[in-house]
């Protein structure tokens, strides 16, 4: 009973919050110098058409029809055409979603996993050489550049040594030929490797630090001594006892440094040229394709809710009815 | 007499900070990125094509590598890199300083004042810091800046700033949670003492350590975003900055030419980066007696 009134009060607090987002996106482009029809219609449109589209959006109706114009719009998935494409964006977000998707879950996948094997074995290893190595390699991942450290894969990997692609997903002659699936597959993964590894590489940074210290935290509580003194193996202690506890505010950080990964995930597919939603942000914006950079962001923001979603679905699963507060990120 | 109390805690502080390998070598690079950020204001003295924006040398007209005369070489209209260096590591600092001193200005006072009032004002302060947490700060910045034209390095700064100050305010307001109700708090109100007063005079003392903390880690952040912004366009075009130099040789097509080029920007971002990380590790510890006791033993 508990649980549930509390998923539900996070669950009106996420509707709350997008709704804020929401609208202050709405004002943001309308307010904002310059014509705002500019911002909605494309200015190279011919009378007829630009008729057309100020009708549909009801830019000449007062602001507040204008506002409820902009919901309905939302939810019925019509963020209206991109000046660039000329094509519907809803249908331009929905192509390059999996591809952000593929390159975000597997990197933060494997990331977390790294981060949680290692973190738990430099401070089981307090103070030792190994520790040190791993903390302050950690610590580098972490403060990393990530455009930079990206460009720099790219030259090394890329163009002194042939090993990779320079960018892209999939090398030309396999978009026109009939190339089988695994070929095709295999060739993508080939080109991924590189921004996988950059994601890789920053996340992995502060997943172990943040192990890390869960960990030095939870060997300290009693239990560990309780089965120290009960016999029990060093190893099972390590990691049936100590790690499975300490990985739970890694889990949760997942989700809450998102906002930070999404930083890091715009740039990382700007530099390979991977064809994701960030690499589309930044495109629509230095272009000036308000409809595309609207809906790229709308996204964003209903993505950065998400995982309030999944924490509060997944949490009386592990915690079996305990509730918790979100640990603040260590880090950051 | 107060006075000399202060400086007795700091110099015991300061010796535990010191004596933290991590905050020593934090305090190594720091200033050595001082000392290039203050030699940039003498270099163009020196000849005016060292001049990080408008030097250009005449004998030049293609990226050089590293010569005598140019220590870390030239881009490619013949701009020295070494004197864009310097000026970055100005740049960094400015940004990274006073974009951290304004969040945690804000985020010390909303943090004060939503944990000593509580109530209505706490929720809604805490819920506002909630949904700015979340936000990619980045991502805000360039959908900013396409709406409103490239901006001033100040008005980066500031908005750094607004996106960065939720995570302080949640940690002061904690502390102010605990203190609140200390006897010395309830001293002070049944002496009469304003709530203003309370705030700012009893809390914030105690308060501020953690803010300097927290400081030091927003330092960090707001380099690595202004440094991300000028590195996609969007930076204040008037200013050279790390960033601004990425951008430059990458938009120029020279980053598989010119390693000279492409790696001391870099490498300077992460170097000063970890030195404010390292420095906030360091003071964590002068902080927080619990994590000393650990790293002794």
């Amino acid at each position: 009973m508990r649980n549930q009134t509390y998923i539900l009060g996070k669950l009106v607090e996420i509707t709350i919050i997008f709704f804020v987002i929401m609208t202050a996106l709405f004002f943001l482009f309308r307010l904002s110098p310059g014509d705002p029809i500019s911002k909605v219609a494309d200015p190279m449109l011919t009378p007829e058409d630009m008729r057309y589209i100020i009708e549909q959006m009801g830019l000449d109706k007062p602001i507040w029809e204008q506002y409820v114009i902009y919901l309905k719009n939302f939810f019925t998935g019509n963020f209206g055409v991109s000046f660039h494409y000329g094509e519907p964006v809803f249908k331009i977000i929905r192509e390059r979603l999996g591809w952000t998707v593929l390159l975000f879950t597997s990197s933060t996948i494997l990331a977390a996993f790294a981060g949680v094997f290692l973190g738990k074995i430099a401070a089981w290893n307090k103070g030792s050489r190994l520790d040190n190595v791993l903390s302050i390699s950690a610590l580098v991942c972490y403060t990393l550049f990530i455009p930079w450290f990206a460009l720099l894969l790219l030259w090394v990997f890329g163009f002194k040594l042939g090993l990779f692609p320079l960018g892209g997903i999939l090398s030309p002659e396999l978009w026109v030929g009939n190339a089988s699936w695994f070929v095709r597959m295999l060739d993508i993964l080939h080109h991924m490797l590189l921004p996988l590894m950059t994601l890789f590489v920053i996340h992995l940074g502060s997943y172990l630090l943040l192990m890390r210290s869960s960990m030095l935290s939870v060997l300290r509580e009693d239990y560990i001594i309780t089965a120290r003194a009960k016999g029990l193996s060093e190893r099972v202690i390590r990691n049936k006892h100590a790690a499975k506890n300490a990985a739970l505010p890694v889990v949760t950080s997942v989700g809450l440094s998102l906002a930070f990964s999404i930083n890091g995930g715009a740039l990382t597919e700007q530099i390979f040229t991977w064809p994701g939603i960030g690499r589309e942000l930044i495109f629509a914006v230095s272009n000036n394709d308000y409809p595309l950079a609207q809906a790229c962001f709308l996204l964003i923001a209903l993505v950065v809710c998400w995982p309030i979603w999944l924490w509060i679905f997944s949490m009386p699963i592990w915690i079996r009815g305990l509730p918790i507060e979100p640990q603040g990120m260590v880090l950051e | 007499m107060l006075k000399n109390h202060y400086i007795q805690r700091f110099l015991k502080g300061w010796k535990i900070f010191i004596q933290n390998p991590l905050g020593k070598m934090g305090v190594v690079i720091l200033v050595v990125f001082m000392l290039m950020a203050l030699a940039s204001f003498f270099v163009p003295h020196i000849n005016p094509m060292y001049d990080p924006m408008t030097g250009i040398d005449p004998d030049i007209k293609i990226s050089t590598g590293p010569s005598l005369t140019h220590l870390l070489g030239t881009d490619n209209v013949g701009r020295d890199l070494f004197a864009q260096l310097l000026e970055g590591a100005k740049v960094a600092f400015i940004v990274g300083l006073s974009s951290a001193f304004f969040s945690i200005v804000i985020g010390t006072v909303i943090g004060m004042v939503s944990g000593y009032a509580g109530g209505m004002v706490d929720t809604i302060l805490m819920r506002m810091a909630d949904i700015i947490m979340v936000m990619p700060s980045l991502v805000i910045l360039l959908i900013l800046s396409s709406l409103f034209g490239q901006f001033n390095i100040w008005i980066i700064v500031f908005i750094i700033a607004i996106m960065r100050w939720p995570a302080v305010s949640r940690v002061i307001r904690s502390q102010t949670l605990s203190l609140k109700h200390r006897p010395f708090i309830e001293a002070s109100r049944v002496a009469g003492a304003s709530h203003l007063r309370i705030i700012f005079r009893h809390i914030m003392p105690n308060v501020l350590p953690l803010a300097f903390l927290y400081m030091t880690f927003r330092v960090t952040s707001a380099i690595l975003v202004e440094a991300a912004l000028s590195f996609l366009g969007f930076g204040d075009p008037s200013q050279v900055s790390w960033g601004m130099m990425l951008q430059w040789v990458w938009k120029s097509g020279h980053m598989f030419q010119a390693p000279y080029w492409l790696i001391p920007p870099g490498v300077s971002i992460s170097l000063l980066t970890l030195s404010f990380y390292m420095l906030g590790r360091a003071m964590d510890e002068v902080l927080d007696p619990r994590l000393r006791k650990e790293g002794q033993s």
